[in-house]
């Protein structure tokens, strides 16, 4: 069985934008979706509402920047600190490469990031390959391989 | 090496004291400063004031007060008292005078006054013989000091003196120069005593006099404008001369009459004879004297300020004899002199203070209106040269070297700058550069100069300059001093005028702008401070409205580029999944929902790229900008596919820059020369530079579509465009952020248009990185 992909967003339509790009993309893993970092952390370490789920860590994260409760860099900081989780690819969500926050995110080990793009089809495209990458292609070792995707010009 | 007599019949100058010295020195130098260097202060030792006798027109008892007994004597009282001189000692003057209780008329003297004090004509009964004198009393130094002179010229006295003192005051409150007012003195003197010529000369600040006003008889040769030597008067004589201010010779040839004893049983010292008017003077100016065949000489000190000012000196080819009213009246008339003078003085340092005050005013106004300290003194080069008197002026920063008027060339006045900051502390002025500043080479253009350091961090000063003033000086006699074989010193033998021509001085600076230039210096300072503390209050500002408009940035940066996202994704989802259902116009309408909110997401996108580019650090490196045109040419080139370019590169320079900054900005200029040369079947792109002392420029020139230059002021702005959007594609920010790094740079932009003709932008960088930046 393939592991799924948890989805951590907060905007609504985002959630839904991205879920369309990821059912475009024709990934079979199961997309689990999170809406902010804490219940994000909860799901990871199998805790609260997610304390009864079955074991087993996410192919991929696609995590966003700025998230309500606990943010997107606490929970990078909280997976690569925790034995369990570190090995698990990150993808970063951002709203925008200015971002005073991405550096701080390579710093903290994310393996790449994605910069919403306006454009849908980009946006869509920027998805699947991430998806194809990260979750058909099993697991790379943790850190070894920074994908960045930059929009289109 | 004698200087040869001078046959004329000369009479001058007979209050000045030599003092004997056994030390040999021969003065040859002839440059006005190295006369008081030169001149025989190391033999201004011997103390004038304890010369051990007096001269014989009076003679003189020194007393115990306590017991009014006679401690001392001069010798001479035999002649005067037909006494021995040993059968005086010892006895109590008071038995001496039968007509006076001297106890009781003691009480008349002053406490604080050493000045003689005339006791009145009084009897003396010695040995049963009468003897009639003028008695004078005055204490000094523990001891009561009695000096009597021949007796009956006092009752003449104060009826006669006063009328003769009050015409003087009011013709004196008419002078309105000093010499003038000397002048009305000399007169006046003469008069009274009726030496043959009277001479007044006032001391420069070297000590030299030079006589300013002369009144004579027929056959007394001119002095009037002619220089005494400092060394003619010794430090101790001037001394002398502050305290007691009248002093007579009353015939050179005199023979002095010795005290007994020697030293005083009193004070255990030689008699103190500072204020006794039969003070015996020095041999060698009794020799001074006969050089010049001066019989009689008196001089009465000018004190102005409590400095000795000058002298009235009297002299007379006959021995004379000055009467005790004569010479009271000479002093106090002195004594007037003295407070007109320091009126007149006081009123023209008033006048010259208020003056530099006002100029000051003006220049700190001017300052003030321009809000800069040196487009301020600009403004009025003229008040800032009156201000100090001078010729030419130097305003100096770190940035900039202005001068104004008569000055030494830019280079100089910068080495001179640099000798500044390293041999002065504070201010700095000199009347003569090749003495005091002889590295370097400012005695081909200036003589003096006065500098002001304004800052305490930096080298910026106000410099003043003035030219030299070729002085001729007139000297009484060469001033060359010759010593005997013996040892003895003889003062110079010819005192006919010995012209010297002094080089290489500027007019002195006086005190007074000195001062000011300081005062000056002071509101300057106060000025650059409060502008500072303004400048770093809009620092704090701008850095706070910096941080809010960074907040600000990322705000749009996460909140606005969301929902745009969000209408163009639902924009194309709508048409993915119903656009079948749409007429033709719906789905024109759902693209240009979908196009508008790209475009506004771009628009966001570039506008905080925009931003960046402004906070972002500037890292400087060499930048090869020949590379970088290639580099670009060869990006840009799917763009321009299938066109026909003409490339003109030229050679460009290697530059210290930020390089993806630069890179940056030659592609939004390079971008904008082949975008807006698109219709043109033969489109040229010239990229060059062109070389130049303080910066590099560079221009790209296209044969494009051009701009009217009456929107020039607009090209440069964010978001602004010259064209439609039909035509040209683009939001208007290339040229903003091409503006933006190179004035991040320190450089310049600026560009020429002409409609349909092309364009040309140009864009300058500095060679040297700006103080400013290397702290970043």
């Amino acid at each position: 069985m393939l592991k799924p992909i948890l989805l951590i967003e907060d905007n609504p339509h985002d959630l839904e934008l991205t879920l369309v790009a990821l059912e475009r993309s024709q990934l079979a893993n199961e997309v689990i979706v999170v809406r902010d970092g804490a219940e994000a952390l909860d799901y990871l370490h199998r805790r609260g509402a997610y304390a009864s789920r079955a074991e087993g860590n996410p192919a991929v994260m696609l995590l966003d920047l700025k998230l309500p409760k606990v943010d997107g860099l606490e929970v990078l900081k909280n997976v690569r600190e925790s034995l369990s989780l570190r090995s698990v690819p990150v993808v970063m969500l951002t709203s925008s490469r200015e971002e005073p926050d991405l550096e701080r995110a390579y710093e903290l080990g994310v393996n790449a990031y994605v910069v919403k793009p306006v454009e849908f089809r980009d946006f869509v495209s920027a998805i699947s390959d991430l998806g194809i990458f990260w979750a058909v292609l099993n697991e790379p070792p943790p850190g070894s391989f920074r994908l960045t995707r930059r929009p289109a010009n | 090496m004698l200087v040869q007599l001078h046959g004329k019949k000369g009479t001058i100058d007979a209050c000045h004291e030599y003092i004997v010295n056994k030390e040999v020195l021969v003065v040859a130098e002839r440059s006005i400063h190295s006369l008081p260097a030169h001149t025989l202060t190391v033999c201004a030792r011997e103390p004038i004031h304890v010369p051990g006798s007096i001269q014989p027109h009076g003679f003189l008892l020194a007393l115990d007060e306590s017991g009014l007994v006679i401690m001392q004597a001069s010798r001479n009282v035999r002649d005067y008292l037909e006494v021995e001189l040993s059968d005086l000692l010892g006895q109590c003057l008071d038995d001496l005078l039968p007509d006076m209780d001297l106890a009781q008329r003691l009480n008349e003297l002053a406490e604080e006054d050493h000045n003689p004090y005339y006791l009145g004509d009084t009897r003396f009964q010695v040995n049963g013989r009468s003897h009639m004198f003028a008695m004078f009393a005055h204490r000094f130094d523990g001891v009561l000091i009695v000096e009597c002179e021949s007796a009956g010229t006092a009752a003449m006295s104060y009826t006669t003196m006063y009328p003769l003192i009050r015409t003087f005051v009011e013709q004196l409150q008419h002078g309105s120069s000093v010499e003038a007012l000397c002048l009305l003195a000399v007169r006046e003197v003469k008069r009274m005593t009726t030496f043959g010529r009277v001479l007044a000369y006032r001391f420069d600040r070297d000590g030299h006099g030079q006589v300013i006003a002369e009144e004579a008889d027929e056959g007394y040769p001119c002095y009037l404008g002619l220089c005494f030597p400092e060394s003619d008067i010794p430090a101790q004589a001037r001394r002398l001369y502050l305290a007691n201010r009248i002093r007579v010779i009353q015939n050179a040839g005199y023979t002095p009459s010795l005290l007994e004893p020697e030293v005083s049983p009193l004070t255990g010292r030689p008699l103190d004879l500072s204020f006794a008017m039969l003070r015996s003077v020095s041999p060698v100016h009794l020799q001074y004297m006969h050089n010049m065949g001066t019989q009689a000489s008196m001089s009465i000190s000018i004190i102005v300020d409590g400095k000795l000012w000058g002298l009235i000196s009297c002299h007379d080819a006959e021995p004379k004899a000055v009467s005790f009213q004569t010479r009271t009246g000479c002093e106090l008339l002195g004594r007037m002199l003295s407070l007109q003078i320091e009126a007149v003085e006081s009123h023209r340092m008033t006048d010259r203070r208020l003056s530099l005050r006002q100029m000051t005013v003006q220049m700190l106004a001017a300052m003030a209106d321009r809000d800069s300290v040196i487009e301020g003194l600009l403004e009025v080069p003229d008040v800032f040269l009156n201000f100090a008197n001078a010729s030419g002026g130097a305003i100096v920063s770190s940035e900039r070297c202005d001068l104004i008027g008569h000055t030494p060339p830019r280079s100089v006045v910068e080495a001179l700058v640099v000798w500044l900051s390293t041999h002065a502390e504070d201010s700095f002025h000199t009347a003569n550069v090749s003495q005091d500043v002889p590295d370097l080479e400012l005695k081909n253009y200036i003589a003096g100069f006065l500098a002001v350091p304004i800052s305490e961090l930096h080298s910026h000063y106000l410099i003043w300059f003035r030219q030299e003033r070729i002085q001729v000086v007139n000297w009484a006699g060469q001033p060359t001093k010759v010593v005997e074989e013996n040892g003895t010193l003889n003062p110079r033998q010819s005192f006919a005028t010995w012209q010297e021509t002094v080089r290489g001085f500027s007019p002195p600076w006086n005190v007074l702008e000195i001062e000011g230039s300081i005062e000056l210096r002071n509101a300057v300072r106060g000025i650059v401070l409060r502008k500072a503390e303004e400048i770093a209050e809009l620092a704090e500002e701008l850095k706070r409205t910096n941080k809010e408009l960074e907040a600000f940035s990322y705000s749009v940066s996460h909140d606005l580029r969301a929902p745009l996202r969000h209408i163009a994704g639902y924009a194309e989802l709508l048409n993915d999944f119903e656009g079948d259902k749409l007429s033709d116009r719906g789905t024109r309408f759902l693209e240009n929902i979908g196009d508008s909110a790209r475009f506004a997401g771009t628009l966001v996108d570039n506008l905080l790229s925009f931003s960046q580019m402004g906070r972002a650090a500037i890292r400087y490196s060499d930048v090869n900008l020949a590379a970088l045109v290639e580099a670009i040419r060869q990006e840009m080139a799917p763009d321009y596919a299938g066109r026909k370019i003409e490339w003109k590169v030229g050679p460009l320079p290697v530059v210290i820059a930020d390089a993806a900054f630069v890179h940056l900005a030659l592609r939004n200029l390079i971008s904008n020369a082949i975008k807006y040369t698109r219709d043109r079947e033969h489109a040229i792109i010239e990229i060059g530079s062109e070389p130049s002392d303080k910066e590099d420029i560079f221009y790209i020139r296209d044969n494009g579509v051009g701009f009217n230059m009456e929107y020039v002021g607009k090209l440069f702005g964010v978001f602004q465009r010259l064209h439609h959007v039909e035509e040209f594609d683009g939001i208007g920010i290339g040229l903003a952020s091409v503006r933006r790094i190179i004035e991040r740079h320190d450089g310049r932009v600026w560009a020429e248009g002409e409609p349909g003709k092309g364009a040309i932008f140009h864009f300058a960088l500095p060679k040297q990185r700006p103080l400013s930046t290397q702290k970043r």
